[in-house]
């Protein structure tokens, strides 16, 4: 295991008679994009919260780096909560330095790194603005720069895209980048599936307080049953006869196919040359959405 | 030490740890406190209400100065040859200024009665004096309409005593003679020179600094904590530092802006009292004074405790009415009983806290509080103070993270890790 991981080991948290998050266990490894999905109160939140000692958990541990997160660690996390906001009337520059300052970091070198951050995300000019007067999508760089200070050891961020058109998407994409390519671990929640589709290589699905996968999305993509779209030349009713192969539907020339194992496809495939022109045998990866829709059914 | 716990009830912050907290999170506050005193400061409607504040003390200290310094005047007209009545005009504006007098008084000389009514309504003379009608005697003074109080009262005086200084040379004696003996004036044991009406005057402004400084401060307080916790900034910043510190800094931010606040309207009050006639009262005052910003700086520390759990229990901007509610209405309670407490019942509250940051200073100003009896009254205030710090700290803490409604001070009390 890489030591600069973030673990998570049966993290469970009780309200009363409610159990929000049920002994969710994963590990969002060094460099990598973790994306972090499931419905309206499935624990996204409360998990990211426990990680950052916001909550304290019932039951489970912490761990980065192989060994329990401490506060120590903590103030060198970089942190996006859920529903946040920034001081409306004070200027951007001001209060990223001053949050800046709480996490150890000199004034001037805060400053430094602010307005270079600042600049990259095209709100070089409007560091003295009040953050009231800015649009919600650049309040949202404006956290993400309050997140991202201090080359943090590990990013934890709730809906980080959420409420960003592609463009501001993209900007923050390649900001995280930077970060992934330091090793840095990147948890993030969101519910724009597509985008953590598109991001992600790596996923924890969560229902009801409850990992249900967990794994690269290829892998999740194979894990289910895999289906197969074969196109011949004729009529394709021969398939019902091959070993190993079910055929879900068959319509003229066209048939869709779940395999048992390589084997059956060899077989499939041998036969099919042998009985005249194979045009196609294409491997059906179900989109996220679909594993989502299967895992958390 | 690890981050697995056992079970509890409740939600709670995960708060432990703090045996290994990074040694530079010990100056977290400084940077806190700052933050807090440069926001405040630079705000425009505090600066403004400072300016007008100090504006409205500067303006009240002046027009009294005015008034003081304003003497009366007025012009009596009297029949020309009436020599008695042109020496009691004279007589009555020489009648010094603590036995009533004080105005200046001119004499105009008129041919005859119809001439004294007309200088009247010309606006030659402000009254006319001259004998009454009739057998026995006695004067009169006539104004166009009421003669002006002042001028009555002088004259009444100064023609009472010619009259007795007449009446006694008749009867063979003298008035010295006559009112031997008979003087009366006053002492009082305590040999203070406070009169009571100067000192309900520095009882309501004292009340009324400590209302403005407590709730406006208090207010501020609660605001900004509500504010960092419904912008979640509060959860980011307890990643940071310890929530304690967050605390620290926020009380001693807000209070050092009160009691900069505090002494600026004591100090200007002060110089501008010194240009009015009660200037003889300002060594008094001063010790009072500097008694009241001690204690206010004392009690404000539990007060502001307080407040920031008020804000810490509201989840949104709206909810702070209600959650401060019981603040400004014990802070209203000691302004309008502070200011209007006197005897027994001004005795007590100068030792029940809160109440003892008015009350005590008011004592030590009438002279009433032996020495050691405001340092008692401070520290029970101290202890006041602590506890409501201690209190206060684990009420903010456990209410602080917590989202999602109003809370009461009970889950707050109740939550903690």
């Amino acid at each position: 295991m890489d030591n600069d991981s973030l673990e998570v080991r049966g993290l469970t948290r009780t309200f009363g008679d409610l159990t929000a998050v049920d002994d969710v266990s994963f590990t969002a490894p060094p460099g990598l994009l973790t994306g972090f999905v499931g419905g309206n109160g499935a624990g996204k939140t409360t998990t990211m919260r426990m990680i950052m000692g916001v909550l304290a958990p019932t039951r489970g541990e912490v761990r980065c780096g192989g060994a329990p997160v401490t506060r120590a660690d903590r103030r060198s996390f970089g942190y996006m909560p859920e529903e946040r906001g920034l001081y409306p009337k004070q200027p951007v520059l001001d209060q990223l330095v001053y949050l800046a300052r709480l996490r150890g970091i000199s004034a001037p070198k805060a400053r430094a790194e602010v307005l270079d951050m600042l600049d990259r995300l095209g709100l070089a000019g409007r560091s003295k603005e009040h953050v009231e007067k800015l649009s919600l999508g650049n309040q949202q760089r404006v956290q993400i720069v309050a997140a991202l200070m201090g080359a943090p050891r590990l990013l934890v961020l709730d809906e980080p895209f959420s409420g960003l058109d592609p463009a501001a998407v993209d900007g923050m994409v390649d900001l995280l980048a930077e970060h992934t390519d330091r090793g840095v671990p990147v948890l993030f929640s969101s519910h724009q599936l597509d985008l953590v589709e598109r991001l992600c290589e790596r996923l924890v699905i969560l229902k009801a307080g409850r990992v249900m996968a967990d794994g690269a999305p290829r892998d999740l993509q194979q894990a289910g049953a895999l289906r197969h779209r074969l196109v011949v030349e004729g009529d394709a009713g021969w398939v019902r006869g091959v070993p190993g192969v079910h055929a879900v539907d068959v319509d003229g020339p066209v048939a869709l196919l779940e395999l048992a194992d390589d084997a059956s496809l060899q077989r499939l495939l041998a036969v099919g040359l042998e009985r005249g022109v194979v045009r196609e045998l294409t491997p059906l990866r179900p989109t996220l959405a679909q594993i989502y829709r299967e895992v958390t059914a | 030490m690890t981050t697995t716990t056992p079970t509890r009830p409740g939600p709670q912050v995960d708060d432990r740890d703090d045996a290994r907290v990074d040694t530079s999170t010990r100056g977290a506050w400084r940077v806190v406190m700052n933050r807090e005193i440069v926001v405040r400061a630079l705000n425009r409607t505090f600066l403004v209400g400072l300016l007008v504040s100090v504006a409205i003390i500067a303006a009240l200290a002046g027009f009294l100065a005015w008034q003081g310094s304003k003497t009366d005047s007025f012009t009596v007209a009297v029949t020309a040859g009436d020599t008695a009545a042109t020496a009691a005009v004279e007589a009555a504006g020489a009648v010094p200024e603590d036995q009533g007098g004080g105005a200046e008084i001119d004499t105009v000389e008129v041919a005859d009665d119809a001439a004294a009514r007309t200088a009247l309504t010309d606006g030659d003379a402000d009254a006319w004096l001259h004998p009454a009608d009739g057998s026995d005697g006695g004067w009169v003074l006539t104004g166009e309409s009421d003669p002006d109080s002042t001028l009555t009262r002088q004259l009444t005086t100064a023609v009472a005593g010619q009259t007795l200084e007449t009446n006694a040379e008749a009867a063979g004696t003298s008035v010295a003679e006559l009112t031997a003996g008979g003087t009366l004036s006053t002492d009082r044991l305590d040999g203070d020179a406070v009169d009571s009406q100067t000192l309900f005057f520095a009882s309501f402004a004292l009340a009324l600094l400590f209302f403005i400084g407590a709730l406006g401060s208090g207010q501020m307080i609660a605001g900004s904590v509500v504010e960092e916790k419904q912008s979640r900034l509060v959860e980011i910043m307890a990643t940071a530092v310890p929530l304690r510190h967050l605390l620290a800094g926020k009380i001693l931010g807000s209070s050092v802006v009160a009691l900069a606040q505090n002494v600026v309207f004591a100090a200007v009050g002060l110089v501008a009292l010194s240009f009015t006639p009660t200037a003889s009262i300002l060594p008094a005052l001063s010790t009072s004074l500097v008694w009241f910003v001690l204690f206010f700086a004392v009690g404000f520390l539990g007060l502001a405790a307080l407040y920031a759990v008020a804000g810490a229990l509201a989840s949104r901007a709206e909810d702070l009415q209600h959650t401060t509610t019981p603040m400004t209405m014990a802070i209203m309670g000691v302004y309008f009983l502070t200011f209007s407490a006197s005897g027994t019942f001004e005795t007590v509250l100068s030792y029940v806290p809160v109440a003892n940051v008015v009350s005590m200073p008011v004592r030590v100003l009438s002279g009433d509080a032996a020495w050691w009896e405001p340092i008692l009254s401070l520290l029970i205030l101290a202890a006041f103070a602590v506890v409501a710090l201690l209190v206060g700290e684990r009420a903010y803490r456990g209410a602080l993270l917590q989202t999602g409604g109003r809370l009461s001070w009970k889950s707050a009390l109740a939550t903690r890790a």
